[in-house]
């Protein structure tokens, strides 16, 4: 097996590592060279980590040679989004905050990729913290949607998403609070999942939204997002993450099972909202008739409160990310601004300086929000607005194995077409309630826009701890599209060359 | 100033007590793996969780769950069974996130109570008006010689993780203000501590003495912290205000800090009852504030002014789900509580017979008490009282003796063999070496005589030559065999066995 690497699933990769047909190194390679001729345009990576992947591709090398049996990502690039710490790198979280803080540590996410043999070959661009939906608000550089240069890739894994949409890696990283994972892997036309929370360790992930945070893959098929998954579960819960749980299974297992029989949800007054794009409508209502043609029962279901749920969420995630952004002072180590008399001069300046807009927007709601005078109308109701949203899904779910809706309203824009921070809040309407439930969600690129020419995604939420029935649907999905392991055609094939 | 007394006669001090407790028995800290040690140098026991490393998350330490659950079901405090942490906001580099991970309005244990016992001369300082415990609900009774029993009542033990240790260098008394630098040493950071908050039930500084006093006892006890208040293991903060005498609702409070002994609880409460009384009494008001107590100088000084409460930003740590406790779990914790001084106090009493005040000494040190009962298997129950007098009054002052060497003092002494004086003697022999006390009893003849022949002639012989004393006591004076056992004892060169002579004596002066 020849050709270029981004042509190659992740299971293909791991098996041609295994069985010779090329080694670890001579993937390493390809990956770093892609990268190398692709990413000037992309800009999905804040460092490549040449190193440490031929060191890790070296011991994969080495362990096949010593006749020892490989484990199942072996040789496999992947890269992390920039909030994941790992030894030997820098966890910047795109700020200038934490711009030259080396990982004191390595994250269980990326640990347990390692553990799998896969080969890490850098750190992603992201939104500053990962708040935001166009990573545009980086403090290093934006990044640019592999299907049109000029356009975000969305956020805030942008990163992830670009890199995996241009074909640089096999798999990334990305974490979700909002929609992180899924609305860049909408705007790019890749597979991103959200698993449910508590599937996936936060262990070494820089916070945002405790409560809401969940890490998750992001790759060109579903079949690669579940490898990912059984890596990232594979050792069940992480006694360093008190949220998690044991979630180790075959995520592959049951990928292409018939889903005749099974119910899926719609909801047609989301597709009749103001905002949502025509084309998206129409890519909407054609993934239902192509789950509609493999059997599955598509049914009416109502989630009242989703409404409400943007306010809420924005309230509990600046809540959220105002106590976890604390811990960023400037003592103990990221940005210091130096020279001031006082400690509490110091520490003000340096977060008034190390921080962008919109991370010091979110942080100073939060302290609103979470003041005393503020809590009762605001943290309180939002929690109760959550209750009620958790009350709607499970109504739903009591009927239907998953809900199909969109994951953006429109696909991706314009660098700094969108500018009013309201209007990108709004933006994440499809995707937050998921997040405030703790469910699982994917989103799965179903067709390129009919007026865009640019991809478009299909969302599936299941209920939580259903995450290997919710990869089934989004395999079935995926199955009746041609999306399926499409890498942007700008880059396909560009360097990367496996000989 | 104003006496203590005088001032207590005309208000009431309403006083609050803060006591955190460091759970220095464990040996990991409250949210990660790390080892508690004061005594390793700086910043060696620490990660990325206790250093607030991006990315760290919390995870807590269930036998610290375990050691808090003890400490209410000692406190007679209601378990709450289900509870969550919470998180405090404030930018201080003594703590890494800067926020502290505590608990928000449930707290583990709640509504509990000790029963105070106050006697002595400390029971002088509640003026006799105040009769009423801080419930406002129970009269005090008090016993003929003043003392009594009153609840106080505990409002909630909470958990919490300790903070760094500051050292500021270069200004002056060690405070943060001209110091030239200030270091960090995050050895304790994220320690697990336990605060106890009071009611305002208690109403004199000798109250609030015993308070601590007998909590402290109980958490060594419990054996969940070492209880050292000079190492700060223990740390009680004060809340104290003044209402005129029979006035409902409450004054202004200071808060006194660095309160590291019992001593200075007491005296640093003392001096602000009488430091408010002044202020009110000149018809100023007292202001809310923290206030620094100086041992040295025997006085409090203001720390800082609280004009506006803080506002930490409390909100539920949505790293750590709520905690439900079982009652499996709460049971589990109900059996490892061991007999608390105050059950040991009467079973002393009840068994043996002891007198409430030596069983109180006996009881409050779980080393003593496990000493003491050891030793008083290997006596008949009629010598344990004996043995009780001599542990309480003899054995305090000495290194190293063993359960077998006080048993045998105290059967000698019980036995009328040796004095009281020269018990001590004999334990001071013995002490640190493996002598066996009957036998240097008897190579240095100290053995009393027991004699009733040879001392009934030395009790005639000094009868006959204290023609006066005999008068006197045949007068009504009956005080005066005192004297005439003295003069027996010397005598008989020390050797006589004074029970012996008094009834000797008291017996020929009847007949």
């Amino acid at each position: 097996m020849t050709g270029a690497l981004d042509g190659f699933s992740v299971r293909q990769i791991a098996r041609g590592v295994a069985a010779g047909d090329f080694s670890a190194t001579e993937v390493a390679r390809a990956s770093l060279d892609a990268i190398a001729r692709r990413d000037g345009e992309v800009q999905a990576f804040q460092q490549t980590t040449e190193e440490l992947a031929l060191a890790a591709a070296g011991e994969v090398d080495a362990a096949r040679a010593a006749g020892k049996t490989l484990p199942p990502l072996a040789g496999v690039p992947v890269a992390f989004k920039d909030n994941m710490n790992l030894v030997g790198t820098r966890t910047t979280c795109a700020s200038r905050m934490l711009a030259s803080y080396e990982s004191a540590y390595t994250a269980t996410c990326v640990q347990r990729m390692l553990d799998a043999g896969a080969v890490p070959v850098g750190k992603l661009n992201m939104d500053e913290f990962a708040f935001g939906s166009t990573t545009d608000s980086s403090a290093f550089h934006s990044t640019n949607n592999p299907w049109d240069l000029t356009r975000v890739p969305g956020g805030s894994s942008g990163g992830s998403a670009a890199a995996v949409a241009s074909g640089e890696v096999a798999v990334a990283l990305g974490s979700d609070t909002g929609g992180s994972i899924r609305q860049p892997a909408a705007l790019c036309g890749v597979v991103g999942m959200k698993p449910t929370y508590g599937v996936v360790s936060r262990y070494g992930v820089v916070a945002f939204g405790s409560s809401l945070d969940q890490v998750g893959p992001l790759g060109r098929r579903v079949e690669d997002v579940a490898a990912a998954l059984n890596a990232l579960t594979a050792g069940g819960r992480d006694r360093h993450d008190a949220m998690s749980q044991d979630c180790a299974q075959d995520y592959l297992a049951h990928l292409d099972d018939s889903v005749e029989g099974r119910t899926v949800g719609v909801i047609p007054a989301l597709l009749e909202a103001a905002g949502l794009a025509a084309e998206v409508r129409t890519a909407m209502r054609d993934a239902e008739e192509r789950l509609a043609g493999q059997g599955v029962r598509v049914v009416e279901v109502d989630l009242p409160n989703m409404a409400s749920s943007i306010a809420a969420y924005y309230v509990i995630a600046s809540c959220e990310a105002f106590s976890n952004l604390a811990r960023f002072d400037g003592v103990r180590y990221g940005y210091q601004e130096p020279g001031h008399a006082t400690l509490a001069r110091q520490t003000s300046r340096s977060r008034a300086l190390g921080f962008g807009a919109e991370a010091k927007r979110r942080q100073m709601l939060g302290a609103y929000l979470l003041s005393s005078e503020a809590y009762d109308r605001y943290y309180l109701a939002a929690q109760k607005v959550r209750t009620l949203i958790t009350a709607d899904y499970r109504r739903a779910f009591a009927q239907v194995d998953a809900i199909l809706l969109p994951t953006s309203p429109t696909p991706a824009w314009r660098h700094g077409e969108i500018s009013d921070p309201a209007a990108l809040y709004l933006a994440d309407i499809y995707t937050i309630s998921n997040n405030i439930v703790g469910n699982c969600g994917i989103s799965v690129p179903v067709c390129l826009g009919s007026q865009s020419g640019l991809p478009i995604g299909a969302q599936l939420q299941g209920p939580a701890f259903a995450d290997a029935r919710l990869l089934t649907l989004a395999r079935a999905l995926e199955r009746a599209s041609d999306m399926e392991g499409r890498v942007a055609p700008a880059f396909a094939g560009r360097g990367g060359e496996l000989a | 100033m104003k006496a203590l007394a005088e001032v207590l006669g005309k208000w009431e001090a309403v006083i609050g007590l803060e006591i955190h407790t460091e759970l220095t028995t464990l040996e990991t800290k409250m949210f990660c793996g790390c080892r508690i040690s004061r005594d390793d140098p700086p910043n060696t026991n620490v990660c990325p969780v206790c250093l607030g490393m991006p990315g760290a998350l919390p995870v807590p330490n269930r036998k610290a769950i375990e050691s808090i659950v003890m400490a209410g079901i000692a406190t007679n405090c209601e378990i709450m069974r289900r509870s969550m942490f919470y998180r405090k906001h404030y930018f201080y580099p003594d703590m890494a996130k800067n926020f502290q991970t505590t608990q928000g309005p449930v707290a583990f244990a709640m509504h509990g109570h000790l029963d105070l016992e106050v006697d002595g001369q400390g029971a002088g300082e509640r003026p006799v008006w105040e009769d009423v415990a801080g419930d406002g609900q129970k009269p005090i009774v008090r016993a003929d010689d003043g003392s009594y029993v009153v609840p106080i009542r505990i409002q909630r033990i909470h958990m919490e993780e300790d903070a760094a240790k500051m050292v500021h260098v270069g200004g002056s008394e060690g405070r943060i203000g001209g110091a030239r630098e200030s270091l960090l040493d995050y050895n304790r950071c994220g320690a697990p501590l336990i605060e106890l908050v009071t009611e305002p039930d208690l109403r004199t500084p000798e109250e609030a003495r015993l308070f601590m006093e007998q909590l402290r006892k109980v958490f060594c006890t419990l054996g969940i912290s070492d209880c050292s208040l000079e190492r700060g293991s223990m740390r009680c903060d004060g809340n104290v205000s003044l209402r005129r005498r029979g006035a409902a609702g409450l004054g202004t409070k200071t808060e006194l800090k660095n309160l590291n002994s019992l001593r200075s609880l007491h005296d640093a409460l003392a001096y602000e009852i009488c430091r408010q009384a002044e202020v009110l009494e000149a018809g100023d008001s007292v202001r809310q504030e923290t206030r620094h107590w100086e041992p040295s100088r025997r006085r409090t000084v203001v720390m800082r002014v609280k004009e506006v409460s803080d506002d930490y930003r409390f909100f539920p740590d949505p790293d750590l789900a709520p905690f439900d406790l079982s009652d499996e779990f709460v049971e589990r914790c109900r059996a490892r509580v061991p007999e608390l001084p105050d059950a040991k106090r009467d079973r002393y009493m009840a068994v043996w017979g002891l007198r409430r005040r030596e069983a109180v000494r006996l009881a409050a040190d779980p080393d003593i008490a496990s000493f003491f009962e050891g030793t008083a298997k290997l006596v008949e129950a009629a010598v344990v009282p004996t043995l009780a007098n001599v542990m309480v009054n003899l054995v305090a002052g000495c290194k190293d003796l063993t359960r077998p060497q006080v048993a045998a003092v105290a059967r000698l002494l019980a036995d009328d063999a040796i004095t009281f004086a020269q018990a001590r003697e004999v334990l001071e022999m013995v002490d640190g070496t493996d002598a066996d006390p009957e036998a240097i009893v008897d190579e240095r003849g100290l053995r009393q005589a027991t004699d009733v022949r040879a001392l009934g002639a030395i009790v005639d012989e000094v009868l006959a030559r204290c023609e006066d004393q005999v008068r006197q006591y045949h007068g009504g004076n009956r005080k005066v065999v005192g004297f005439l056992v003295g003069q027996c004892m010397r005598a008989s060169g020390g050797s006589g066995n004074p029970k012996l002579f008094n009834q000797l004596l008291v017996q020929r002066l009847e007949e």
